[in-house]
């Protein structure tokens, strides 16, 4: 069957009364979690994930509700930004250049509502791309065998720092950590127990969901008593919005040009959304830059979230196809995917082709549903902004607690989350970043059984690792993904934060 | 000041080589040996952490700003209350435990006292009602056997 064929039967499942239901309460929930200081779309979808499971929804229904919440936190991430001066994420810093300028001036709404159009180019033509794409990647992927596998996980880690990743070591320790935790409990292919020093319950394992809660929501919590930020900050007030067509044409070849390059950001291994908006941004400053830019020019507010909500589109490539996510979020919904038995690969879309173009039309339907929302609902979003995280925070986290509890109903696993959440603190304190944490988590059976496979294959013979062409390729873009950013990081890093400085100076 | 990065290290070090040589005992799996075992990746795994602490204690990182010792006991008193609500929900129920961990955490985050409780006690019978009841999702209803 063409693509075009499955993208239908895609929309035929998304467009059910149901699932529009579901990507309905899911680009609300997910605007909302993008919105509130401190939680993030990572956080957002990690405590969504147990609850979506102890619901008994079925996987297609929780994958479109996950995926809109997924999409909607990334609308959300750049209200903060704009009113607050605050990125949500770390992609979301380039949108505070122009927009929060904007907003000061009195056009917070015309910035929020720029920002919504283009968000929703960006993940439009993404999403298109994502559609071309994905299928061509799969085909290619199903040529990987162990050996390549396991230089594609290697790769992973390799290059989630990031090109502006600040220190590689750091990273390499992140992912050691996780992968670790992941060889806990009973070995699979041996039956031997790992680590588990006799107790029930860790012969099955840890669950990455009490880790992802813990490390990310808990630790979140640590921070904002430490920081005593429970009284919110303030914002902007918002006007009575006046967008004519002009406005909107004016910032549609910047959007256009954010969307692509975010695109292919989103798709490039370690490059990511951070990349992919500060990329559209610096091009957009230098094609039309009149001496507005950095003091509230729309295109300077329409380029990066275009090229953030594109990367983040973009960023599904890898992970639906090598079932290797690129980035934070995306390592969460992959998550997402493992808890629902679903295997994210280049067989997914040959075993469940349903499934994967019900995704993809779930995330055009969810992003027509956000444009919609957006704009006369902005005001409703905004409230919420304003309700303090002192009540914020400790409602966050006891309804994490309760889906944490809700896996299993067992208080070992609350137990557990607090531990991470302290580990979270803590390697967040020493700048040891948690994705990597997670990734190897997620990734470190399939990776170990890849390994095992290729050495059993070869009895024993390690180069087997690196014996075909396809797999050195692989190895080598992995090296390059570690070392280029400690020649590139740093002059990356100060140029962004030199550009982040000059506009708030 | 570069003593964080250090410290951490050597605690990452100790770590690599005991969970090194915890994987080098594991049983012989059933079937005998063979040229990859279930310790072949877990040894894999520590000498990568070894690589990069050794790198941390070598060329560390500027420090952190830690707290001050009271905000970490305060901290710790955080934990400690997120256990106990966590050690409370199977005797005295969800609502009992969740009311004060959660009008605790308000008060630490700045709330007034009254106002904290208040919070504390809606969130905890709104979110019991709204699982146990619309979700269907079973909490433990404890002494208050609702």
């Amino acid at each position: 069957m063409g693509t075009i064929e499955l993208l239908m039967q895609g929309f035929a499942v998304a467009l059910s009364p149901e699932s529009i239901m579901f990507a309905l309460i899911g680009a609300i929930l997910g605007t909302l979690i993008g919105a509130l200081p401190g939680l993030g779309p990572a956080n957002g979808v990690a405590i969504l994930i147990p609850l979506a499971f102890s619901l008994g929804l079925s996987p297609t229904s929780s994958l479109i509700l996950l995926t809109s919440v997924y999409a909607g936190a990334m609308y959300g991430g750049r209200i903060s930004s704009i009113l607050l001066n605050i990125p949500g994420d770390e992609p979301a810093m380039m949108t505070c250049l122009d927009g929060y300028p904007m907003a000061v001036k009195g056009k917070a709404a015309e910035a929020l509502a720029t920002s919504a159009i283009a968000s929703f180019i960006g993940s439009f033509i993404a999403t298109i791309g994502l559609v071309i794409l994905a299928p061509i990647l799969a085909k290619f992927a199903l040529k990987f065998g162990p050996a390549e596998y396991f230089a594609l996980f290697a790769l992973a880690f390799a290059t989630l720092g990031g090109i502006t990743g600040k220190n590689q070591f750091k990273t390499l320790i992140a992912a050691a950590l996780g992968l670790m935790i992941a060889t806990v409990g009973i070995d699979i292919s041996s039956g031997v127990q790992r680590f588990t020093y006799n107790s029930l319950h860790l012969f099955e394992g840890i669950d990455f969901l009490i880790a992802i809660v813990g490390l990310f929501a808990i630790s979140e919590l640590f921070f904002f008593l430490e920081q005593h930020a429970g009284d919110g900050l303030k914002q902007v007030a918002l006007n009575k919005l006046k967008l004519t067509a002009k406005d909107i044409l004016f910032v549609l070849p910047a959007s256009l040009r954010g969307a692509l390059l975010g695109f292919v950001s989103g798709v490039l291994p370690g490059a990511g959304a951070s990349l992919g908006s500060f990329v559209s941004y610096t091009l957009e400053k230098k094609v039309s830059d009149t001496g507005e830019f950095g003091k509230g020019d729309p295109r300077g507010v329409a380029a990066p979230e275009a090229g953030n909500n594109g990367a983040a589109s973009g960023a599904l490539v890898p992970m639906l196809t090598l079932g290797v996510p690129g980035s934070g979020t995306t390592a969460v919904l992959l998550a997402m995917l493992i808890s629902l038995n679903v295997n994210p690969g280049p067989m997914l879309f040959q075993q469940s082709p349903d499934l994967v173009w019900g995704v993809i039309a779930a995330l055009f339907v969810g992003n027509l549903v956000l444009l919609l929302l957006n704009i006369p609902m902005v005001g409703v979003f905004v409230k919420l902004l304003s309700i303090p995280p002192k009540y914020l925070m400790p409602i966050v986290t006891l309804i994490a607690s309760v889906g944490i509890f809700s896996i299993t109903g067992s208080a070992i696993d609350l137990y557990f989350m607090v531990g991470f959440g302290i580990m979270g603190y803590v390697l967040r304190k020493v700048e040891i970043p948690l994705v990597p944490v997670i990734l190897g988590m997620l990734l470190g059976p399939e990776m170990e059984k890849n390994l095992r496979h290729a050495l059993v294959l070869s009895d024993g013979d390690w180069t087997v690792l690196w014996s075909s062409g396809l797999s050195i390729g692989l190895w080598v873009v992995a090296l390059a993904g570690l070392i280029l950013p400690m020649v590139f990081g740093k002059v990356l890093r100060s140029k962004m934060k030199r550009s982040k400085d000059s506009s708030a100076a | 000041m570069r003593i964080t990065d250090r410290v951490f290290g050597v605690l990452l070090l100790i770590l690599a080589v005991t969970y090194g040589y915890e994987a080098t005992k594991f049983p012989i799996p059933f079937g005998g040996q063979e040229s990859v075992g279930p310790e072949t990746f877990p040894i894999l795994l520590s000498i990568i952490l070894a690589i990069g602490s050794i790198y941390m204690i070598v060329k560390p990182d500027e420090d952190a700003k830690w707290p001050a010792v009271s905000m970490l006991i305060e901290l710790g008193i955080v934990c400690l209350v997120l256990v106990l609500f966590a050690f409370g929900l199977e005797y005295v129920g969800f609502v009992l435990s969740a009311t004060p961990a959660v009008a605790f955490l308000c008060w630490r985050m700045g709330a007034t006292p009254g106002k904290s409780l208040l919070t504390g006690a809606i969130t905890s019978v709104v979110i019991y009602v709204l699982f146990t009841r619309v979700l269907e999702l079973a909490l433990p209803s404890g002494i208050l056997g609702l």
